[in-house]
Order: C-alpha cells, then sequence, then structure tokens
C-alpha cells in the first residue's frame, strides 16, 4: 500500500481536525482515508477474486506468495473485536472457501489465514482484512511462532483471568482502545527469527485407516452458483439422523485426506 | 485408534492442559509454550485436521471464540496488539494434525514474525493466478450458511458433523491432485 508523504506541518493540522470530530465525521473521515474502501467502491481498481454484499476478496498486490488473498468485509472496521459475531461468522467461512480454492486451484499445499489486530501485530492498514497466503515448501516465508516456556505460576493467573473474563464476554466483547491500537507508526519490518523446523506431523497422523474416499459428488450446483443464497438452513438441519459418531468419522475422514493433503506420506 | 493424536488426548482429559474456555464444540487452552504469555489456541473437540475439512458453522463459532479470547487478552494482559493465525498443512507450519486457531497476544519487538517481503508478480501472473481461484470458488461452493449457526451458545455436538459429506467429496477430488 502506498504510504502518504506529509510535511510535518501538515501533519499537525491534520491530527488538530481529527481531534474536534465528532464519531460519526472520524468514521467518514476513516473511510476516505482508506484505501480498501476505495477499492471497495471501486474508486481503486483490483484484481476481485469474490464478492458479496458482506465483503470482498481481492488479490494482494504485494502479496508474500502467488494467490495471497485479502478478504475485507465492506464495512470499515478497524480491527476484529469490532465485527459483529455474524460478519465474522461469515468472513471465515468465506476465508475457508478461498482457501479451498487456492489449496485446489494453485496446487499448492497449505494455506495460512492471518489476521493482524494493531500495528504491534503488523497490521498495515486501517481496514480488518483476513490474509488467507497459499503455502508450497520452500517458498521463502517463514510462520514459523516461537516458542517460550512461560512459567507455571503465570500461566496459571492468565488462565484464571482470561478465563473469567471469557465467561463475561460470552454475550458482548468488550473493546479495546482502538484509536490506541491503530495509531500510525512507521512500519515495523522485523527479521526472520529463526531457521524453519520442519516437523514430523504427529503420531495420530500414523494410524493405518486408509480407507479412501473416492466416491465423487459434483458439489451442489445451488451453492456453487449462488454464494448469495444464504437463507437455506434446511438441508443440514434435516438430516441429523445421518450423522456417524465423531470419532469414527475423523479416522475415516480426515486422516487419509490429511496425510496426502499435508504432504506425509 | 493406536496413537491418539495429541489435542484429541488434551480434550479428553488425558493429557493436562489449562483451559480458558469450553463448550459443546469447541475448547481453547493456553500455550505451555507460547509465543507470548496468553498465546492460545481454539481447538474444535471433533478431530478435524484441517479448515477446510471443518463444517463451516463451525468455522464461524471457532473465529469467533478467537475474537473473544483476542478481545480478553487486550483486556487483561496489556497488549498492543493480537494476532489470529491459522496453520493449514505442513509447508504452512502445522505442526499437530488437529484444527487449530492461534490467538497470539503480541507487542513491539517481541520476537514473532508474522511479517513477509512482498513479491513482485506480473500482470499476467496475477490475472492467471485470479482466474484459477475464481475457477474454484465455483467448484468449492460454500457449504452451509453461517447465519444457521452463528451463534456461540453452547450446542448439540452432533450438529457439528453437518456438511462433512459435501467436503468429502472435493477433498477426495484433492487427494488424486497430488501426486
Amino acid at each position: 500500500m502506498p504510504e502518504q508523504q506529509m510535511s510535518e506541518e501538515q501533519v499537525k493540522e491534520l491530527q488538530e481536525k481529527i481531534k474536534n470530530m465528532s464519531p460519526e465525521e472520524l468514521k467518514e473521515f476513516q473511510k476516505k482515508q482508506c484505501i480498501f474502501c476505495h477499492i471497495i467502491e471501486g474508486k481503486v481498481q483490483s484484481k476481485k477474486i469474490y464478492e458479496d454484499d458482506k465483503c470482498l476478496a481481492i488479490l494482494d498486490i504485494n502479496p508474500s506468495n502467488p494467490g495471497h488473498i485479502l478478504l475485507l468485509p465492506k464495512e470499515h472496521y478497524s480491527i476484529m473485536p469490532q465485527v459483529p459475531e455474524d460478519e465474522i461468522a461469515h468472513l471465515f467461512m468465506i476465508t475457508k472457501t478461498l482457501s479451498n480454492a487456492a489449496l485446489r486451484g494453485l496446487g499448492v499445499q497449505g494455506t495460512n489465514i492471518i489476521v493482524q489486530n494493531g500495528v504491534a501485530a503488523g497490521q498495515k492498514a486501517q481496514h480488518f482484512m483476513v490474509h488467507i497466503i497459499p503455502r508450497k515448501e520452500e517458498d521463502g516465508l517463514n510462520f514459523d511462532i516461537p516458542q517460550k516456556k512461560i512459567p507455571e505460576e503465570e500461566l496459571e493467573a492468565i488462565r484464571k483471568k482470561m478465563a473469567s473474563q471469557l465467561g463475561e464476554v460470552k454475550e458482548q466483547a468488550p473493546k479495546p482502545n482502538v484509536q490506541e491500537l491503530i495509531k500510525p507508526k512507521e512500519n515495523v519490518v522485523e527479521a526472520d527469527f529463526e531457521e524453519s523446523q520442519k516437523f514430523p506431523i504427529s503420531e495420530g497422523l500414523e494410524t493405518k485407516s486408509q480407507s479412501k474416499k473416492t466416491e465423487e459428488k459434483p458439489g451442489e450446483p445451488e451453492e456453487k452458483d449462488e454464494p448469495k443464497k444464504k437463507e437455506k438452513p434446511q438441508p443440514e438441519k434435516q438430516k441429523p439422523a445421518k450423522q456417524k459418531p465423531p470419532k469414527e468419522t475423523s479416522e475415516e475422514v480426515s486422516l487419509d485426506n490429511i496425510a496426502d493433503i499435508l504432504g506425509v506420506k | 485408534m493406536a496413537d491418539k493424536c495429541v489435542i484429541c488426548q488434551i480434550i479428553e482429559g488425558e493429557v493436562p492442559a489449562k483451559k480458558i474456555y469450553e463448550d459443546d464444540d469447541i475448547v481453547a487452552i493456553l500455550d505451555f509454550n507460547g509465543a507470548n504469555p496468553g498465546h492460545s489456541f481454539v481447538i474444535p473437540k471433533q478431530h478435524i485436521p484441517i479448515l477446510e475439512q471443518a463444517p463451516s458453522h463451525l468455522v464461524g463459532k471457532m473465529f469467533n471464540i478467537a475474537n473473544k479470547i483476542s478481545s480478553a487478552i487486550f483486556d487483561t494482559l496489556k497488549v498492543q496488539g493480537t494476532n489470529i493465525f491459522v496453520a493449514n498443512g505442513v509447508p504452512a507450519g502445522q505442526k499437530v494434525a488437529h484444527l487449530m486457531i492461534h490467538v497470539i497476544p503480541r507487542k513491539e519487538n517481541d520476537g514473532v514474525n508474522l511479517q513477509w517481503a512482498p513479491k513482485q508478480l506480473s500482470e499476467e501472473e496475477m490475472s492467471t493466478v485470479e482466474l484459477k481461484i475464481k475457477e474454484e470458488i465455483g467448484n468449492v461452493g460454500f457449504g452451509e450458511s453461517p447465519k444457521t449457526a452463528v451463534s456461540t451458545q453452547p450446542k448439540k455436538a452432533e450438529s457439528i458433523k453437518k456438511d462433512v459429506s459435501g467436503e468429502e467429496s472435493y477433498l477426495a477430488k484433492q487427494l488424486r491432485r497430488i501426486p
């Protein structure tokens, strides 16, 4: 995303202006400043790969890998905690579809889904978005997460706090101070922290229950052609009887597939 | 299963864990060896290895829980940011064959690196990628509507399994593509 260059005076002037704005004006101002809102409104060109009334998926013009997708809610939210529950459910349902489409369409062996809340988390734009990044071996990316041993007492203290907080947030998530989080700063580009480590996939995978499912149903056409047709819960609701006990299914469905999908022999 | 998935063992209480949330479908735990204190995992109780195999309503629910954990992290741990992160597949950094969403508390210069250097693609490459993904979106479909089940209220376990049968077919397809 292009950075705007402003003189110090201009910045000061702007800050003063922003300070005096009403919340409504501020939101309008944010939208005007937001390149992604411009993209959503079609004022800025983009490679759209999916669109419905709530969200838009485009290809990142500065991709981490070919096929790097940005999924944007059409509404301007700065960070994920501001996004209503139903929109999150919708966005991540679409995320799953897009990830799956990338897996299949691009011949990659994995995807990363990344959300950045706040500059410290790597957020660059002030429009909440989901990154969907196709992954291959040796693709030059390294998102390995460092591990620190966390002392038992600290962990237990955190657990207590979080558990009680989550009890409370079940209904309504509290909002952190957004202005604080997204205040512009220089982009922090960090060096890779460590060598990528290859891990053997967990023991569970090696289980031999390779009953391959090869029969193939053509994906339900009504879903494929009309992604917007969302009010259609009946088919699933009507057949609870068909369900198998979860464990049995996990063996049949998952293990044979995942071994291949994850590239484990 | 001879060798049971370690996450399944945690869910069944055979391996100790620091649970911070639990309902019929989902457990959230703290990582003993987190990137930062408060690093949490949101995990489906059912053994689902990758995101694509999870029914859409469960995906929606999991990410809503992840978001609530992220909010709780902001509220209780005085951090400057959070990442929501999923590694899908070995090249993406997946280490355990059980789907999990990481929620990672972030501070400046905390040593966590989820950055990337942008790659330059030609216009032609971009268009090819665009077409390929668009085409597959049509094939993949969207599963059931998340509207049927966005609530984070506890739910009966049997409702978990809704669209996995649909998933099977395209995963099977995927299977054959891989050499």
